[in-house]
């Protein structure tokens, strides 16, 4: 995407005000969104997001500047502006370059941004038509999609010199249903790194239909009595649990800077020992996959928790500085105007030994989460709050009434010791995370769980 | 390419090809930002961005594209993608372009700001580091410690003569200090946004911060049940900008909100006053205009409990057949116009904190609410929320709280306020609340 004179010069320009490590990221990502509300497409959009970021080291210092202006002479000012902060004693020799050639993990079949927009309309027209015909009750409905082809380059002055291209589409639907003094939804929101065969993968009406069995049954739901009680944690997007509670306080931003609950744990028993959980960025087709990180890194599968015995945080290569460790593949950033920091991929807790029918079976009484909202957490203390989006208490091991209105809140590390069944079903959900470095696509995943005890907030 | 012949451009090109009125709206910004680690600058930032949406009107249908490459290769992706789009749309959801209005005047730029150079900013940054570090027993460390700058310049040019611009630029500075003692740790934050460097007191600042924290350590949950609390600006804020949305005429129109022919009804208690203010001097959120070039107002939104407006951009108006509130706002680039507010807070009243703990005499202090982004159903008016806070017993506050779930609806809550307070808070987006008391929120705890 650009010259290697252009590379050159800016990064010698960035080593020449004492930087010991510099970095050129550059991206072209084509966007495409359509968006139907009630039957009608309401929005349709198309776009390119285009810039350079450059960072520079000076020890464990980091210094990040972006532009959308990529003539040589901008990305050298950017370079050399950074020397208004830091300086460094002695000017560091660019490497010879290693071209890293990173054949595309996720083979794409139909480029989505060749499909006609038309086509893709179709689809959220049929969406939003199933969810309607599902019930009267549903009065509402919103369905859209979306895919982005992003080409991203990345060199640096170690000599790495690597392009890849990844396509990612999602479909979202959304179903409202009403009664006279009450609105509940249900969402499903499937997506990959895929192109446009997505549709071919997923059936876009039973999906609007599962979204509109959400929200009517919800809509007849009491709410949820408050109190702390056993929760049995769904497979799929019942991971959100641990993408929140316990996968952000492994992320090296968090620990390098010592506000991480876990920081100083590694080969300790952090979580009961049915638990092992697992960082995969590998995974083909996976909607956190990518073949390599946003600083040129392969990604990797990281085991982080085995047994219950924490094994691996998620580094990047500043905080790996800073807490003398291995880049994990794990450095990510929504576009060029982020710099890169340790994120997760595809996050998922692990298969276990017991059936589903013998968790609820041996669950007396409790609240059982077929469904996880959203949720976020604190990592300096762990405290985390989810919602669940649609909920049944439990009764004599039997799924009873529908509950709605629960949330999930509690701490990361008692949660992690108090999880003591894990089922066999393991299943993975798509979402977006937020955090310093930006909004990125990532996937939560789990098999079904128990939680001994945890605090239920509800109204009833 | 200079960016008005770059608009220029674009508007000729796409009038050749077919459309029958079009629009640039060009965004720019430029920051800059210093994060402190011990007493040492970790992460610095400098950055500049430019891009523009284009949206026209094609066979009677509007289509919209954008692009962050201003160079003349991106004029064609941006009129063909912008016409398949069109096609796409129904002519009813058609935008009208705008010529123009009377703009108030506008001050917003401060060049001064930035002429301070880096040396002396991070000796800013490293005072209020100093001061957060030291502001209160049991201060561990430094949860982030930043001081930043930005500007941001809107231009909008369209086929219709409409040529405005605006620029504008703050300073701010941001603290949070992690609070320890043995296990058990909490956080405090406190942040300064202005225009004038003189106007930042970086020890305040940092003092704030340790003391929020502190204060919350040794915190324990409550019982279960009903209660009467004062929930502070911050936490207010933080609720009223979840559920902002309900007030967007968009949002009623499409059955997304509860507000629907509730014009003039009274919705909150008579000494609730919400105001969406454009034009506030100083504002966070102060515009000349909105994105669709709507000339900036100031309207009372709820008016003594009565709802009086909602919130308009050019589409929704013209549903309503009333005039645009100048709430047109595009959430960036990518995103369409769509209905944002500007300064929107609750008006203060004469209480002070004292005096709305004594009228309270046992119940919660609100503090913080956390997950708002999941806990909330924005079309029911729902939350669920897990909070902290304080305990206050005979009008005192006697201990911190933590580990409790704060459930309520939005709506109930804006007829549930008794009392409002003087220490009107405003967080960075513009929105801002004083404390208010409320009665009956319920919480799990124990």
């Amino acid at each position: 995407m650009l010259k290697k004179n252009v590379v050159e010069n800016t990064l010698l320009a960035a080593l020449g005000t004492g930087a010991d490590f510099a970095e050129i990221y550059m991206e072209e990502t084509k966007r495409n969104t359509l968006s139907v509300v009630n039957g009608k497409v309401e929005s349709a959009q198309s776009g390119l997001d285009y810039g350079v970021g450059i960072r520079l080291f000076f020890g464990n210092k980091a210094i990040y500047g972006f532009t959308n202006d990529t003539s040589e002479k901008n990305l050298i000012r950017i370079a050399r502006e950074a020397a208004a902060a830091a300086r460094g004693e002695r000017v560091y020799p660019l490497q010879g370059w290693r071209k890293m050639n990173f054949s595309c993990r996720n083979s794409i079949r139909i480029m989505p941004d060749e499909v006609e927009k038309r086509k893709k309309a179709e689809k959220l027209f049929l969406a939003s038509q199933a969810a309607k015909n599902y019930s009267p009750l549903i009065t509402q409905t919103r369905a859209n999609c979306l895919d982005v082809v992003q080409n991203v380059f990345i060199a640096n002055s170690e000599g790495l010199w690597a392009e890849e291209e990844r396509v990612r589409s999602r479909f979202n639907v959304e179903a409202i249903a009403s009664s006279a003094t009450e609105k509940q939804s249900g969402h499903l929101g499937p997506g990959g790194s895929v192109g446009f065969e997505l549709y071919e993968q997923i059936d876009v009406e039973e999906r609007a239909r599962e979204a509109a069995r959400i929200a009517v049954t919800m809509l007849g739901a009491k709410s949820c009595p408050a109190g702390r009680m056993p929760v049995v944690i769904d497979n799929g997007f019942g991971g959100v649990i641990f993408h929140e509670a316990c996968g952000h306080s492994l992320e090296a931003t968090a620990v390098a800077r010592n506000a991480s609950v876990f920081c100083g744990k590694m080969g300790q028993q952090i979580a009961s020992s049915v638990v092992t959980a697992i960082d995969d960025g590998t995974i083909p087709n996976g909607w956190g996959s990518s073949a390599m990180d946003d600083e040129g890194t392969p990604t990797q599968r990281n085991v982080l928790i085995e047994n219950g015995i924490l094994r691996s945080y998620l580094v990047d290569k500043l905080n790996g500085r800073r807490m003398d460790a291995k880049a994990t593949g794990s450095s990510r950033r929504e576009s060029y105007r982020f710099a890169p920091t340790s994120r997760m991929t595809n996050t998922f807790i692990d298969n276990g030994k017991s059936t589903p029918t013998e968790i609820m079976g041996n669950t007396e009484f409790g609240l059982y989460a077929k469904q996880m909202g959203g949720g976020s957490v604190d990592p300096a203390t762990g405290s985390f709050n989810f919602a669940v989006l649609e909920g049944y208490m439990i009764r004599d091991g039997k799924i009873a009434e529908p509950v709605r209105g629960a949330t999930l809140i509690g701490k990361g590390m008692e949660v992690l010791q108090k999880i003591d069944m894990v089922g066999n079903n393991l299943a993975r959900a798509q979402g977006m995370c937020g955090s310093i470095s930006g909004s990125i696509p990532t996937d939560v995943g789990q098999p079904m769980i128990r939680v001994k005890e945890i605090t239920v907030g509800g109204r009833g | 390419m200079e960016k008005k012949a770059f608009q220029k451009q674009i508007i000729n090109e796409a009038l050749k090809q077919g459309f029958t009125d079009c629009e640039v709206f060009y965004l720019g910004g430029e920051s800059f930002e210093i994060l402190l680690m011990e007493g040492e600058v970790s992460n610095y930032e400098n950055s500049s961005e430019a891009g523009v949406s284009f949206r026209g009107t094609y066979e009677g249908r509007t289509g919209y594209a954008f692009s962050e490459r201003l160079e003349e290769e991106s004029i064609g992706f941006l009129i063909e993608a912008a016409k398949e789009n069109a096609l796409l749309m129904s002519d009813e959801e058609r935008e009208d372009l705008f010529g123009g209005e009377k703009y108030p005047e506008f001050h917003g730029y401060y060049p001064e700001l930035e002429q301070v150079c880096v040396e002396k900013r991070i000796q800013l940054a490293k005072r209020m580091e100093e001061a957060a570090l030291n502001g209160a027993e049991n201060i561990a460390s430094l949860d982030y410690c930043v001081l930043g700058i930005g500007k941001r310049e809107v231009a909008i040019t369209n086929s219709l003569g409409l040529d405005i611009s605006y620029t504008k630029n703050f300073a701010s500075g941001y603290v949070s200090a992690i609070a320890r003692n043995g296990e058990e740790t909490k956080k405090g934050s406190a942040f300064w946004k202005g225009r004038d460097w003189e106007d930042f007191n970086p020890e305040e600042t940092g003092r704030k911060a340790a003391r929020r924290g502190a204060a919350l350590l040794g915190a324990g949950t409550v019982d279960s049940g009903t209660y009467t609390a004062v929930l502070d600006g911050k936490a207010m804020t933080s609720l009223l900008a979840s559920f902002s949305g309900i007030f967007f005429a968009e949002n009623v129109q499409k059955g997304f909100s509860l507000l629907k022919d509730r014009l003039g009804e009274k919705i909150a208690a008579s000494c609730v006053t919400l105001r969406d203010d454009a034009l506030l001097v100083g504002g966070y959120a102060s515009v000349p205009f909105d994105s669709e070039g709507a000339s900036g107002k100031n309207k009372a939104v709820i008016e003594n409990g009565c709802l009086k407006t909602l919130l308009y951009n050019r589409k929704s108006a013209k549903k309503d057949g009333v005039a645009s509130t100048g709430n047109g706002f595009k959430a960036g680039l990518t995103a369409p116009v769509k209905t944002a507010c500007t300064n929107f807070y609750i008006q203060k009243d004469e209480k002070t904190l004292e005096e709305l703990f004594g009228q309270m005499g046992n119940g919660l202090y609100i503090t913080d609410f956390m997950g708002l982004h999941a806990g909330t159903n924005a079309v029911s008016g729902d939350f669920s929320l897990s909070a902290e806070g304080f305990l206050v017993e005979n009008g005192s506050v006697t201990r911190p709280v933590e580990q409790i779930t704060v459930s309520g609806n939005f709506y109930s809550l804006l007829l549930d306020i008794s009392a409002v307070g003087e220490d009107l808070y405003f967080a960075a987006s513009g929105k801002g609340s004083p404390s208010v008391l409320t009665e009956k929120i319920a919480v799990a705890g124990k």
